[in-house]
């Protein structure tokens, strides 16, 4: 598969700040692979690097076996779709798309075609003579990625495309976008700080903090199986339990006020003050006084009808507030706020994590 | 007291001093373009109206050498120093835009220099330049060019890395991208972008190089590079007629017919793009 992308010790300093520092990764050629994390966290420059606007201070960018990374801007066979757009305001919307075609010494009658067909799959066929002001946001975004497909790249990156529309323009080029990938078939590398944009969009996402990759990985991988405490809470999972923890014959033994909760999934060897998680929906709410392994008393603070759930906010042992999902069944409510509870938490649903940046991403095999 | 009454209502005594301001800066420019058309030879009692002083046979700026040698001279030295600050200035902007290494803010601060630094200043110390350090060159059109042009080149750098600034560096980075070479980031993106700021600055420069006193008079060699405001300068406490008056009418309408070329050129650029936060005119 082409446009198969490899950084390998990929570093980036500034001056005293060091904005990537050194990260490993692998993006698989036809894939959509997104960075994703906050401000600062070194994924625009990561992405910039790979374009050949910024020059790495030291490490390789493998495009399909080259090493690019000392190769400048205009001799990669990657484009961009900037988050500003930057379509040429002089020029109208097809000179814009044609722009590059220049340096692919064609026939008029060919350029003319490509630019025809490239506005076609943007379904903005009818607006070459238009200025870029004359369009809307939307089509001025979808003017930008037809300026930078018409080259047919083998990558394609894109700098949080979708940052400057509203919010349900965004959700349909986003569906847009993915559809556009699949059928392409080139690598979209795709740079966000939304993680459900993430998410939903990729084949495959990396959670970037302090110029590191935290975790790499499928969506339902880093959702699911979130390696570190970071990569939890940036993926808006944060149910967060803090216990003591002890290695315990193949799991862990987690200590959490007065209680032992066994856990058996994530960082199994470590000890000492940690952080697990659980998603909402295994939390299990019971009757207060409940007996059994895995159980937590608690106290709802507060009720929230979402309408196909209830959310419970209860707070356990040990002053943590934990989220619980109950689905909307049709049965009477019984946990109004105030109702002393008793939590159940799976052994196989409380997931051990690692402080950040900790042990490399182990959920890759 | 108009703020107790309306608070929304205008603002009466801004806009009192305002049109006083207005008015009394225009006043004594009007009254000297009024005596230009004065039949008579004084050039503080009306006599009728004439255009004498402009085309008639004796005396008037079209047809006396003196007057109309400077006015050639004036507009000589002007195109010259809009063709040669210009280039330089624009190359200086898009040079210190670039500048990533030490010593950029020194640079920044040499290139304003000129716009702070007194005239007369300047004039002493480009005249002593051309006497002690390059006698070859001499006084005279090539001392006054060169005088001109190295206090304008300022005024191009400050306006068009304004709107350098203002472009940003994704223009560039986008032409880069689909496979523009440097050369033609700059000729086919750059350049046209700048276009507005480029103009706007070439009129300045012009303007400026018209109205020039100081350096160009301690510069001048001969008669032959007597300008007009030099002329005007020296005759005005000899034996001064409304032909003067005519003279610094033209030049006062060459300076406005080139600014509001530059503005009417500019605006059409800038109505073709929406990121209108530009360099204006009025730097």
């Amino acid at each position: 598969m082409q446009g198969e992308i490899h950084l390998e010790q990929l570093t980036k300093t500034f001056g005293d700040v060091t904005a990537v520092d050194g990260i490993d990764l692998r993006m698989p050629g036809g894939e959509f692979f997104t960075m994703v994390g906050p401000s600062g966290c070194g994924k625009t420059t990561t992405l910039r690097m790979i374009a050949g606007f910024e020059r790495p201070t030291s490490g390789r960018i493998v495009l399909d076996d080259v090493d690019v990374a000392q190769v400048p801007p205009h001799k990669r066979n990657v484009n961009t779709v900037f988050q500003s757009y930057a379509l040429f305001p002089h020029l109208n919307v097809a000179d814009n798309v044609g722009f590059g075609l220049k340096y692919k010494k064609l026939t008029k009658g060919e350029h003319r075609k490509r630019v025809a067909e490239a506005l076609g799959l943007v379904q903005l066929g009818d607006y070459g003579k238009r200025k870029p002001n004359q369009l809307s946001g939307g089509q001025q975004q979808r003017v930008a990625l037809a300026r930078a497909l018409v080259l047919t790249p083998q990558v394609l990156l894109l700098d949080e495309p979708l940052g400057a529309l509203d919010a349900r323009l965004r959700k349909d080029l986003q569906v847009e976008l993915k559809a556009l990938q699949a059928e392409l078939g080139i690598t979209f590398v795709f740079v966000t700080h939304d993680q459900e944009e993430a998410l939903t969009m990729s084949d495959r996402v990396a959670v970037m903090s302090g110029g590191r990759v935290e975790q790499a990985g499928t969506p339902r991988e880093m959702y699911e199986e979130p390696a570190t405490l970071f990569v939890a809470d940036f993926l808006g999972v944060s149910n967060l339990i803090s216990a003591d923890a002890s290695p315990d014959d193949g799991g862990s033994a987690l200590r959490v006020g007065e209680r032992t909760l066994r856990a058996t999934s994530g960082a199994m060897d470590a000890s000492g003050e940690v952080k697990a998680m659980i998603r909402p929906e295994r939390v299990g709410v019971e009757a207060q006084g409940t007996t059994g392994e895995n159980r937590l008393p608690g106290m709802v603070e507060r009720a929230v009808y979402v309408g196909s759930a209830h959310e419970l906010h209860v707070r356990i042992v040990g002053g943590d507030l934990l989220k619980a999902t109950i689905q909307n069944d049709g049965s009477t409510f019984a946990y109004e706020e105030g109702t002393p509870v008793t939590l159940y938490l799976p052994p196989d649903a409380v997931r051990v994590l690692a402080p950040s940046g900790g042990a490399p991403a182990e959920p890759e095999a | 007291m108009a703020r107790l009454r309306n608070p929304w209502g205008r603002p009466r005594f801004l806009v009192l001093v305002t049109g006083f301001y207005i008015l009394w800066s225009l006043i004594p420019v009007a009254l000297a373009v009024l005596f230009a058309f004065n039949d008579g030879r004084s050039r503080t009692t009306w006599q009728g109206f004439s255009t004498r002083w402009f085309t008639g046979p004796t005396g008037s700026v079209f047809h006396d050498p003196a007057l109309q040698g400077a006015l050639q001279h004036t507009l000589f030295l002007g195109v010259v120093c809009v063709l040669v600050a210009t280039p330089i200035g624009v190359a200086l902007a898009l040079g210190l835009q670039r500048w990533r290494g030490p010593g950029g803010g020194t640079v920044n601060t040499v290139m304003l220099l000129p716009l702070v630094t007194p005239e007369i200043v300047m004039g002493v110390a480009l005249l002593l330049l051309f006497l002690q350090v390059l006698p070859g060159i001499g006084l005279g059109s090539s001392a006054q060019i060169i005088g001109q042009v190295t206090f304008t080149i300022s005024y191009v750098v400050v306006i068009v890395r304004g709107r350098l600034v203002s472009i940003g560096r994704d223009y560039e980075e986008a032409a880069a991208d689909l496979g523009a070479p440097p050369h033609d980031q700059l000729i086919r993106v750059l350049l046209p972008l700048l276009a507005p700021a480029i103009i706007a600055s070439a009129a300045v420069v012009f303007a400026i190089s018209l109205d020039d006193f100081v350096v160009t008079q301690y510069l001048s060699g001969d008669a032959s590079t007597t300008t007009v405001s030099m002329l005007l300068y020296a005759s005005a406490r000899a034996a001064p007629t409304p032909a003067l008056n005519a003279l610094a009418t033209v030049a006062l309408l060459i300076t406005l017919a080139t600014l509001g070329l530059a503005y009417l050129v500019y605006k059409r650029f800038a109505s073709s793009d929406d990121a209108a936060a530009m360099a204006g005119l009025e730097v």
